[in-house]
């Protein structure tokens, strides 16, 4: 196998939603400019007036604001830059930090099951790591995951997320109205009257998780700022 | 000829099953097909009451996979319809009398002879219910908009989702637009919401269908009444054509009525 004694790799992403892209692996700045410089000829002009986030590895890192205005100069502005974790990075702009993500898999669950299609009453899952199931989950049915729980749809059966003891785990869904939600070790009721019958208008997707020893329920939106 | 086996259900009890049963079964008739149907209550039988043919029962449905008689001579015919016959249930045994490998042999058999093979579920997931349903080719569920009758419609449906009997189609019975609108009732909507499968027809609440029920004339005998009309328009559907559905909506009520009502409310 022959070592490189330096390199670089610079790459433009589309990302559907969030504009673009620039990811930079490398270990030799001269080298990532000029890599820049190259690519930016072809496709600078796809990129102004969209959003752009700059992703850097850690040897990078001390290059971010040369990098920013190299790419202001091309009239192509940073939105945010992305790094693995912010110590010794100096920038004038908004940091990610790609090791906070980790927070919705602590405890480190490496499978995922998928269920397609609708969980009707008297049917059950059981599944070891994280549990997606991509349609609605109906009422007097039960979900068990030893990690989180994502419903694509309406949860109205009893989720158990953290099977076994696991009290980081979160329960999501688009449409999250159970009779109980269980989490690790804690248990919550609903309070409400039956679903079916409640006149509801605004449903926004939220999330489930043990707070200080009680489940706290929070839309999705401000569950992703906290 | 080779006729198709359905199988109505629900699951719940009281739904109005059987009452599903005689309607589809008087329509289909009258719609020129040769049809019968066949009462699996066994031990609890209902059918034959509300068809009218009480009095005329001589085998039963345990007769014929006991082979004490010929399926000839237990099927029943309608006092109406020519082309409309009934086997009845025993109403002095009870579910484990038959197997559901003997009800699938007797509707391959029926097959031959009729258009369609109408075969009434008793309530519950156990023995009775596995009789109806191994031989049915459709699957046509009874719900009433109870939250308690649409929970057990959906354990029914997910047990065949699982035996991947797929064809399935709902019934919406009882729907009652008072109740509807001041929210004290699923709306067809919120059933569909739930059971999510093909509608194939919505039944108005109607106060008539016990009297019909009482005296053996199911209510697609009378066209006028709310009922009637709505089961004529699911025998349309299960003979292929495309019926609009009628929206269900409250009585107009006279100003006097409405009066009355207010203070009442």
């Amino acid at each position: 196998m022959v070592f490189n004694q330096t390199m670089s790799k610079v790459e433009i992403k589309g990302k559907n939603f969030l504009g673009f892209e620039i990811s930079i692996n490398s270990n030799d700045a001269k080298k990532t400019f000029a890599e820049l410089e190259s690519l930016l000829a072809v496709s600078s002009k796809y990129m102004k007036n969209s959003v752009v986030t700059l992703k850097l590895d850690d040897f990078n890192k001390k290059y971010a604001n040369d990098i920013i205005n190299f790419l202001k100069d091309k009239e192509i502005f940073v939105n945010a830059v992305v790094v693995k974790n912010r110590s010794g990075l100096d920038a004038n702009v908004p940091v990610i930090e790609i090791g906070k993500t980790h927070l919705i898999n602590e405890r480190g669950e490496k499978e995922v099951s998928t269920f397609k299609g609708n969980l009707r009453s008297g049917q059950s899952i059981k599944t070891n790591g994280d549990l997606v199931v991509v349609g609605n989950v109906n009422s007097n049915s039960y979900i068990y995951a030893t990690g989180n729980i994502f419903v694509l749809g309406k949860l109205y059966g009893v989720p158990h997320a953290g099977y076994g003891g696991n009290n980081e785990a979160v329960v999501f869904a688009f449409d999250l109205n159970p009779p109980q939600i269980r989490i690790g070790d804690y248990i919550t009721r609903s309070p409400e009257k039956n679903v079916l019958l409640k006149k509801r208008v605004d449903i926004v997707p939220e999330v489930a998780f043990v707070d200080a020893g009680v489940i706290v329920i929070m839309g999705y939106d401000e569950w992703l700022k906290s | 000829m080779s006729g198709k086996v359905l199988t109505i259900t629900s699951g719940k009890g009281g739904v109005g099953k059987s009452t599903t049963t005689a309607n589809l079964a008087l329509g289909l008739a009258l719609a020129g097909k040769k049809v019968v149907t066949i009462d699996l209550d066994i031990g609890l039988r209902n059918l034959d009451m509300i068809l009218g043919l009480e009095n005329r029962i001589v085998y039963d449905v345990v007769n014929v996979v006991e082979k004490v008689c010929k399926v000839k001579q237990a099927l029943i015919k309608d006092k109406r319809v020519d082309n409309l016959f009934l086997i009845a249930a025993a109403q002095t045994r009870d579910k484990s009398a038959v197997k559901p490998e003997q009800i699938l042999e007797l509707s391959n058999e029926l097959k031959k002879e009729f258009d369609y093979i109408i075969l009434d579920s008793p309530a519950g997931i156990e023995g009775g219910f596995k009789n109806a349903m191994l031989p049915a080719d459709e699957v046509i569920i009874v719900t009433t908009p109870e939250i308690s009758a649409v929970r057990d419609a959906d354990r029914v449906i997910g047990i065949l989702e699982a035996n991947e009997k797929k064809d399935m189609s709902l019934i919406i019975n009882r729907i009652n637009p008072v109740l509807v609108r001041k929210g004290d009732m699923m709306s067809k909507d919120d059933v569909l919401q739930v059971l999510s499968i093909p509608l194939i027809g919505v039944v108005p609440e109607d106060g008539n269908i016990v009297s019909y029920t009482n005296i053996g004339e199911p209510s697609i005998l009378h066209p006028d009444s709310p009922s009637g009309k709505a089961y004529k328009n699911i025998t349309q559907r299960i003979l292929g054509k495309d019926v609009p559905f009628i929206e269900i909506v409250e009585k107009k009520k006279g100003i006097i009525e409405t009066i009355i009502n207010f203070f009442k409310e």
